[in-house]
């Protein structure tokens, strides 16, 4: 190497490297010193961006865990009629601009047919328009008049997955979309009253998704990153993330099929008798667990904004009747219970006044003149004189104390709320004819849940439950992070008392007002009920609340099922009497049960003459 | 000791920045290759990050698709459209086994394999071998 290069040559490219060096620092000095706030706002409104991820909602199952309510992502498509716009621009040979054009035109007509839409609609949303904004919102094209390009023209709502990749396939230029997720409950109207729904702006509205919203809706999470001009996110320059926790899975004690055994029950009742409204309840009486709970009228959950509200109350909770005859279970009951009477013990049921406490009271009509009858009988043949005696034997006050401890006057602390109380007054509040009318279920009202439930009471041995509607809790494992047991919220009766009179119930339907209703082998129990309807202050006969609550076997009960229905209308114009319009609701439906949930006959049935066995539980 | 020659000493220094700057070359690129590298793995995360989702999303979908296909109301009407006249049985066509359906079976599959019929069914005073063969199935 010669001298010259190691000092001119040298000294030349030393000077260089130092002046890059030089030009560097101060550049960096600049940007990092000089305009580092300006650069810093600048690089944060361009590039920082927070992602909001969206926590999946929970689902709602059934006890044996199907699917009552899920989330489906829809999809929202539209057009930014600009971008074709700006595409065909770019091209600057005016013959390859028309062929894309016709290319993009043979597009939207595939686009029409795969949306379900017009073409001709299609095509105007591919026209390039403006917009009105407000001018302070004006900054987007440069231009301060009030005006901006519309880049979102929606096509279609509610386009679904499969579809959706069809359109991706076609490569629209211009076609964007929205994901949304959206509720949908694949049993249409299986137990909407329970299951409530959610509205399109994504709020909980009524039944189990309302009441259980903390549970279902999960916690949305968020991403804070980059993103680039593009506007794709720079997954390197994340800075931040906490990860969507999705909502937990909650899982009824309806059982989708017995659900629809009662619906299509009272599909048939409301075809055949017109009623106001009318309810059925099935429950396992051991835990409290309703199976099934339906009112007629009832609506589709997929679309809840065409149903009438009133069609939307959960009657079971929210209305109340007057009981009826059903009431007199709890004179028989508390008399029994008591040992006032033994269902041996006899009244004269002909007698038209009594004397209570130093005066004449007028006892109550009868359907058919009774003479003397034992309490078995009052209760078979639901005689109101000897009901009315029954709790005279007890007095205003310990009748009154077995009408709480049944669950009258106060709510059955039913999960999914928004029932009501119904009317229990103290005896202060009587008048001189309540010890009369209240036990034949006059003069109290109570919802058709506190009627199951009081009826479920003599069928368990004489403690009222709380009515359990929610089974368990899952997370998005699915593993139990609560689980809801039977929760006992009185002592009725003492569980002899509760047998006796659960055989005294069996004799409404083997010689009693229901006779017929029986199903052999099955000893059913129960207790039919016809209530005048209170019209003007009066009460009507010709509008009436029909009923049938009861439970089988009865001497191992497994099922307590409750028929109430509002006002029906029978053909040829008789009496809707609950033997009449809720009996055969009630058998027809255990029949059913019988079979779906395999319950065994308490004693042995001859006459079967084929091989089957019926579904396992 | 004679002293290096001046052009010596800068050939050196000239040798030692060309390293240096090598050597502070290789880690600029070997730091923008790993920022490449991070910058991919990222996008390769975010990437399946959203087949995942993608996944769940059309799980739901078909899950609810199957929800409403099994849905009691469907079959029903799938029950009348296809005239299969599938009907719950009524208690009298019903008869309860109360015996365990798999002993029974298992005793008719001994019969035929070991051809002891007869024994094993009327020779009740001695039943041990039958116990012995299906206390597996219990």
């Amino acid at each position: 190497m010669s001298k010259g290069f190691a000092t001119n040559r040298l000294s030349l490219l030393a000077v260089g490297v130092v002046m890059c060096f030089m030009t560097v620092a101060v550049r960096l000095v600049y940007l990092q010193a000089v305009d580092r706030d300006e650069l810093l706002r600048f690089v944060d409104k361009a590039r920082r961006q927070i992602v909001v991820e969206h926590a999946r909602r929970g689902a709602i199952l059934d006890t044996r865990g199907n699917l009552l309510a899920t989330s489906r992502s829809e999809l929202a498509v539209a057009v930014d009629p600009w971008s074709l716009v700006e595409y065909l621009e770019i091209e600057k040979n005016p013959a390859r601009r028309a062929q894309r054009a016709a290319e993009e035109r043979t597009k939207h007509a595939r686009l029409a047919e795969l949306l379900g839409l017009p073409v001709a609609d299609v095509e105007k949303a591919f026209v390039p328009a403006m917009r009105a904004v407000k001018p302070e919102d004006d900054t987007r094209d440069g231009k301060v008049d009030g005006r901006v390009k519309d880049r979102w023209v929606k096509l279609c709502e509610g386009v679904d997955e499969p579809t959706f990749d069809q359109i991706t396939a076609l490569n629209v230029r211009g076609v964007t979309h929205e994901r949304i997720y959206r509720r949908v409950y694949p049993g249409g109207g299986l137990a909407a009253h329970v299951i409530g729904y959610l509205n399109r702006e994504g709020t909980a509205v009524a039944g189990a998704e309302h009441k259980l919203d903390l549970y279902l809706k999960g916690q949305d999470g968020w991403i804070e990153s980059e993103k680039d001009g593009a506007r794709r996110e720079l997954a390197q320059f994340r800075s931040r993330e906490v990860p969507a926790q999705d909502g937990d899975d909650v899982v009824l004690t309806i059982d989708s099929v017995v659900q629809q055994i009662i619906e299509n029950e009272l599909k048939n009742i409301g075809a055949t008798y017109q009623p106001q409204f009318a309810t059925i309840i099935a429950s396992d009486p051991m835990t409290g667990a309703i199976l099934g709970m339906a009112n007629y009228p009832s609506f589709d959950l997929n679309a809840y904004n065409k149903a009438p509200l009133a069609a939307q109350r959960n009657f079971a909770v929210t209305d109340i009747i007057e009981p009826g005859s059903v009431f007199k279970i709890v004179a028989a009951g508390a008399a029994l219970n008591e040992g006032v009477v033994t269902p041996q013990s006899t009244f004269d049921c002909g007698i038209t006044t009594i004397d209570y406490e130093g005066r004449t009271i007028k006892l109550p009509k009868e359907d058919e003149p009774f003479g003397l009858l034992s309490v078995a009988d009052i209760v078979a043949h639901s005689s109101n004189r000897g009901a009315a005696q029954l709790a005279m034997r007890l007095g205003d006050e310990r009748f009154y104390e077995y009408a709480r401890r049944y669950g009258f006057g106060e709510t059955t602390a039913f999960a999914l709320g928004g029932e009501v109380r119904g009317i229990l007054e103290p005896p202060a509040k009587w008048d001189g004819l309540t010890i009369s009318r209240m036990p034949m279920g006059h003069s109290v009202a109570a919802t058709p849940l506190q009627v199951h439930m009081a009826m479920s009471a003599v069928a368990n041995g004489g403690v009222l439950l709380r009515p359990q509607i929610i089974k368990e809790i899952r997370d998005n494992n699915g593993a139990v992070v609560r689980r809801f047991g039977p929760e006992k919220r009185a002592t009725v009766l003492r569980p002899s008392t509760a047998a006796t009179l659960a055989q005294l119930l069996t004799g409404v339907v083997r010689v009693g007002t229901a006779k017929g209703f029986d199903i052999p082998g099955f000893e059913v129990a129960g207790k039919t009920g016809t209530t005048q309807i209170l019209v003007d202050g009066k009460y009507s006969t010709t509008h009436h609340v029909a009923s049938f609550v009861g439970f089988f076997p009865a001497s191992r009960p497994e099922i307590v099922l409750s028929v109430i229905v509002d006002d029906a209308h029978v053909p040829n114009g008789g009496t809707a009497y609950g033997r009449v319009v809720a009996a055969p609701a009630f058998k027809h439906i255990a029949e059913q049960l019988i079979q779906y949930l395999d319950i065994k006959p308490v004693m042995p049935n001859p006459g079967r003459f084929l091989a089957m066995q019926g579904g396992a539980r | 000791m004679k002293p290096p020659p001046a052009h010596a000493f800068v050939n050196r220094l000239i040798g030692l920045t060309l390293v240096l700057l090598i050597f502070s070359g290789s880690l600029g690129l070997g730091a923008v290759w790993m920022r490449q590298e991070i910058s991919q793995a990222a996008n390769r995360g975010r990437l399946l990050e959203g087949k995942m989702a993608d996944v769940e999303r059309r799980l739901d979908e078909v899950n609810a698709q199957v929800a409403a296909a099994v849905n009691p109301d469907a079959l029903l009407r799938q029950n009348q459209a296809m005239q299969l006249g599938l009907l719950s049985p009524r208690e009298i066509q019903v008869v309860r086994v109360g015996e365990s359906p798999e002993l029974r079976l298992a005793a008719k599959r001994n019969r035929e394999v070991f051809n002891v019929a007869t024994a094993s069914i009327s020779d009740e005073a001695n039943p041990l071998a039958f116990h012995v063969l299906t206390t597996a199935l219990r």
